[in-house]
């Protein structure tokens, strides 16, 4: 017999990777709207993962069977962290969710991503790939410690599913310090691993700025169809751990069905205020230079390390 | 005011005047640095104020109003003028990089912590948690005055060990005699004063306040 | 209720509205008799408390034998320098290197200087004692960038800056010590008062003590010139003006040493031994690298700069050791430093004028040139040295005799090989000018004001070593014994 919790959280599971897509549109939207332009409808996104699922895909004489595999492992590894992450719910199908595992799965994530650029041959795949790389080696370390301080703050190991239960039972305390600084360097690495400006324009195809996208150049069809909605899932993973994790108030803590619907109501507002916050940051500022990243993703680490060092001080 | 929340208050603006220590590490334009200063001293007010309310001392709300008024408003806007005369570039003055810096910084505050760590333990105040933040904030500012090479910089990075050292007050003991403490706010402004006459002193003799210039002395 | 301190200090204040008022000859005139009349106050006051009567103790004041030793050293230093100031400044005004206004400005100056050193040697509060030292440094930042010169406004920000960052950090201490005393004292206004610190210290937290000292002596002892936090010193003491140059080493650092010395006498009951080990390991460390910067420092000024660096270090090793001889010894080198120093900076002062450099290399034939000057320089330099029968001699063999009797043997040792290393630069440097042809014409600044200040301070250093009184032995005694735990 499946317990109810279970069927709930495959659901919810099922609903990230469905939702996704919405929420890439309503970036875009929110982002049009503050620039002053009306932008495309909320759906367009499934609009254009479909048409590029209905395309035929090429591939470059170059490449090997990695080059075909690379979409599918992509996908398959944001599709295990939507059932590992809560999102109305607290509890998450996949009970060997904890927060190690899910940076370790998004690092397995961006490995496939990078050798897929450098799978294609092409010039500009290999100098994505580089950046990438680069940019993982500062941001990995920042998120571990981000996160780390979050199970710390929780006290209950790193159990992804219990951390939101322990802090909303912790009352007024949880908002510490910590909890603000994990949240803040948190948020700087969710803009960094998504490629969001400052540190990469997620719109643009010229060569000099590119990362993310010079490693999907090569890509067609199907493949680049199932890159796409990995990326935006990722983008929703991690603006739900930020919601449902750092803030879960408002989260269902048991499957019954009006818990459920609040837990609904509420993540989707916050993410609405995630989406809106990023949304600003994108209008705000300017894709910063290559050779500032490392600045910004320093004072990422340097939040997240004091975030650890006043969980003891404090 | 619940003493959870006072506790969580306090807090946030001890790590709020750490964090603005090390977004001006991270700055180089004086315009930036000075805000940041004023911040850092805006939180320090607001704590003041948190622990004035929590412990019901009036002296504690009147350190708060003085800090507002004079290392909010008063050193700023004369440091500004400062700048403004001497023509503070833009350019990076630092002898040492922003990550590099942050890093070291980062390794200040875990130095800064095992210092406070035994002192926390013999304190009763509720404010005894800040005092590891505050020793971080004065060894950041001792930072700043090493490796930053322009008058104004160092200025501000001594100004910023002050506040630490405010903070530091604050922690161990809720402030210490009105009539010590006015004193010493009236040192401090003096000393900004006097710091920015002779910053602008050197722009005059030097033609510059880049402080590298000033390497003569020596044996 | 009486007004004695008030009066002292009132003294300076009044010379320096007198100053600012007046043309620049009268303004030296009364700043050299602002200075006497404080000296005078000063030593009426301080006869009660010095000759083993009670400390004076009222309102913000409280002097006991120990401030009234400082006070009267301050005292005396400011007295020597106003007069000699008379005739440097004039000579100054000849040359054209200061104008009408920085004379008035230079006096004015000087004067507050005196006011806040003073200040420093009396107030009953830890807190008060403090912003009084943070004062002279603002004050005198003025006046080590007097000349506005690049090496000396260089000198001047140096000075402010390290001299404030140390003094920030030595109010950390200051908290600390507070908040160590919040558990038996409450959050008394008093808490801060040194003879209420004094009383209570047996009950300070030690946890907290040891951190507070530990702020205190790179805090003051950046003030007082020890290695390795004295990197201002010999800039802001080569490029002031000669007799600020004077008050800077023989009563500035007397002040902050003043400070230090009152919470090592806290500390010491608090943790004891601690202080006292990390003093003399300062001491220890002052004295040597001192020594070495003595031996290859070419620049008049500088050499002495570093000199004063040195007696700090033999100073802090004397009150370290903490038995009574050791700290007797101490003392008596405290006052011999101070009235030994501005005797040096004042035949500094004069070679420099004539001579117009600072570098030793380049000042040659002094004896002929400038006799009285030269007399001054080599006996200076002998006492200086620790050559007997000056009383700088009976300091440093005291403090080295305080030493072997508390055991520490290697101690006094390094000392004395460290001591003759010293006499041997100091002497082959001052001696080198003496011989030799000036090569050009070269006028000796004369004056009454500057011979007499100096061969007063001569004869001052000289009686001291031959003929100390027995009042004055037995008041250093008193505070000795005292300072080393007895009961006065």
């Amino acid at each position: 017999m499946i317990s109810a919790g279970f069927a709930a959280s495959v659901a919810q599971g099922i609903l990230m990777i469905a939702l996704a897509p919405l929420f890439a549109g309503v970036l875009c939207k929110l982002k049009a709207r503050m620039q002053r332009r009306s932008g495309c409808g909320l759906l367009q996104p499934y609009r254009d993962v479909a048409k590029l699922f209905r395309k035929a895909e090429k591939v470059s004489d170059s490449a090997s069977w990695l080059f075909r595999a690379v979409p599918y492992a992509c996908f398959g590894s944001m599709a295990l962290l939507s059932f590992m992450t809560p999102f109305m719910l607290a509890e998450v199908a996949a009970p060997f969710g904890d927060l190690v595992a899910m940076v370790y799965v998004f690092t397995l994530y961006r490995f496939m991503m990078v050798l897929g650029g450098l799978e294609g041959g092409s010039v500009f795949g290999g100098m994505g790939s580089s950046r990438e790389t680069m940019m993982s080696v500062l941001i990995e370390p920042s998120l571990l410690l981000a996160v780390m301080a979050l199970a710390g703050l929780a006290g209950g190991g790193t159990d992804m599913g219990g951390i939101p239960g322990s802090l909303i039972g912790m009352g007024v305390i949880v908002l510490s310090p910590a909890l603000i600084l994990a949240a803040a360097s948190f948020f700087i690495t969710l803009l960094a691993e998504n490629a969001r400006i400052p540190f990469d324009n997620p719109s643009t195809h010229l060569e000099l700025t590119m990362v993310h996208e010079g490693m999907l150049l090569e890509y067609s069809g199907r493949g680049l169809g199932l890159m796409e909605l990995s990326s935006m899932m990722r983008l929703t993973i991690f603006a739900s751990m930020l919601c449902s994790l750092f803030f879960p108030w408002g989260i269902a803590l048991s499957p019954a069905l009006p818990d459920l619907a609040a837990g609904l109501a509420s993540v989707l507002l916050k993410m609405l205020a995630a989406m809106a916050a990023i949304a600003l940051i994108e209008s705000y500022l300017a894709k910063y230079r290559l050779f500032k990243l490392p600045n910004l993703l320093t004072a990422s680490f340097a939040l997240s390390l004091l975030a650890m060092i006043s969980l003891y001080i404090l | 005011m619940d003493p959870a929340l006072a506790g969580n208050l306090i807090d946030l603006c001890a790590v709020a005047m750490l964090l603005l220590s090390m977004l001006a590490m991270t700055t180089t334009r004086m315009g930036q640095l000075l805000n940041a200063f004023a911040a850092q001293s805006l939180f320090l007010a607001a704590l003041a104020f948190v622990v004035g309310d929590v412990t019901g001392h009036s002296r504690i709300w009147t350190i708060g109003a003085i800090t507002l008024a004079v290392k909010v408003v008063l050193i700023p806007r004369f440091l500004k003028y400062t700048s403004d005369r001497i023509h503070v570039g833009r350019d990076i003055d630092s002898t040492m990089g922003i990550p590099g810096s942050l890093l070291i910084s980062a390794v200040l505050i875990i130095v800064a912590y095992i210092v406070a760590e035994p002192l926390v333990a013999t304190l009763e105040t509720i404010t005894r948690n800040c005092l590891a933040m505050s020793m971080s904030v004065i060894l950041i500012g001792l930072f700043m005055m090493v490796t930053r090479r322009k008058a104004m910089t160092e200025a501000i990075g001594l100004l910023m060990m002050e506040n630490g050292l405010f903070l530091g007050v604050m922690s161990l003991s809720y402030g210490m005699p009105l009539v010590v403490e006015l004193g010493i706010f009236f040192d401090v402004l003096m000393a900004a004063v006097i710091i920015g006459i002779f910053a602008q002193r050197i722009s005059k003799t030097f033609d510059s306040i880049d402080t590298s210039v000033l390497r003569r002395l020596r044996e | 209720m009486s007004l004695e301190i008030e009066l002292i200090l009132l003294m300076p204040v009044a010379g320096a509205l007198a100053s600012l008022l007046s043309p620049g000859r009268i303004a030296a005139l009364a700043t050299s008799a602002a200075s006497a009349l404080a000296l005078l106050f000063a030593a009426a006051a301080c006869a009660g408390p010095l000759l083993d009567g009670p400390a004076i103790e009222y309102g913000p004041w409280y002097a006991d034998g120990l401030s009234a030793v400082f006070l009267l050293l301050t005292c005396i230093v400011c007295l020597a320098s106003s007069v000699y100031s008379y005739g440097y400044i004039s000579e100054d005004r000849r040359e054209g290197a200061v104008g009408h206004r920085d004379e008035r400005r230079y006096y004015v100056m000087l004067n507050l200087f005196s006011a806040a050193m003073m200040a420093v040697c009396v107030v009953g509060s830890m807190g008060i004692m403090w912003i009084a030292i943070e004062v002279t440094t603002l004050i005198s930042a003025f006046l080590v960038g007097f000349y506005k010169r690049e090496a000396d406004v260089e000198a001047s920000w140096k000075y402010l800056m390290i001299c404030s960052v140390g003094i920030t950090l030595g109010l950390m201490g200051i908290v600390l010590m507070y908040a160590s005393s919040a558990h038996i004292l409450g959050e008394s206004p008093d808490a801060l008062e040194w003879p209420v610190l004094y009383g209570a210290a047996a009950g300070l937290d030690p946890t907290l003590m040891k951190m507070a000292f530990a702020f205190v002596i790179i805090g003051f002892g950046t003030k007082m010139g020890l290695v390795p936090m004295h990197t201002w010193l010999p800039d802001a003491h080569s490029q002031s003006p000669t007799p600020v140059s004077a008050m800077l080493s023989a009563a500035l650092l007397n002040c902050a040493l003043y400070a230090i010395l009152r919470f090592l006498m806290i500390t010491e009951i608090a943790v004891p031994g601690f202080a006292s080990t990390i003093l003399i390991c300062f001491g220890a460390l002052s004295l040597a690298a001192a020594g070495a910067f003595i031996l290859i420092s070419r620049d008049f000024k500088r050499m002495l700069a570093y000199s004063s660096i040195e007696h700090m270090g033999i100073i802090a090793i004397g009150f370290g050791i903490g038995s009574p001889l050791a700290v007797f010894g101490a003392l008596i080198h405290v006052m011999a430093h101070s009235l030994t120093k501005p005797l040096m900076f004042f035949s500094a002062g004069n070679v420099i004028q004539g001579y117009g450099t600072r570098n030793m290399d380049e000042i040659r034939g002094l004896r002929k040139s400038m006799p009285f000057t030269a007399f001054m320089a080599a006996a200076g330099a002998a006492a200086l040295g620790g050559m007997p029968p000056f009383s700088v001699f009976v300091g440093e063999a005291t403090v080295i005799w305080g030493a072997v009797d508390s055991g520490m043997h290697a101690l006094a040792a390094a000392m004395a090989v460290l001591l003759v290393l010293v006499f041997a630069g100091l002497t082959r440097s001052v001696l080198g000018m003496m011989r030799g042809d000036p090569g050009r014409e070269v006028r000796e600044p004369g004056g009454a004001s500057r011979a007499s200040a100096m061969a007063a301070l001569l004869a001052a250093t000289l009686a001291l070593g031959l003929f100390m009184p027995d009042w004055l032995g037995d008041a250093l005694r008193s505070i000795a014994e005292w300072f080393s735990g007895g009961a006065r």
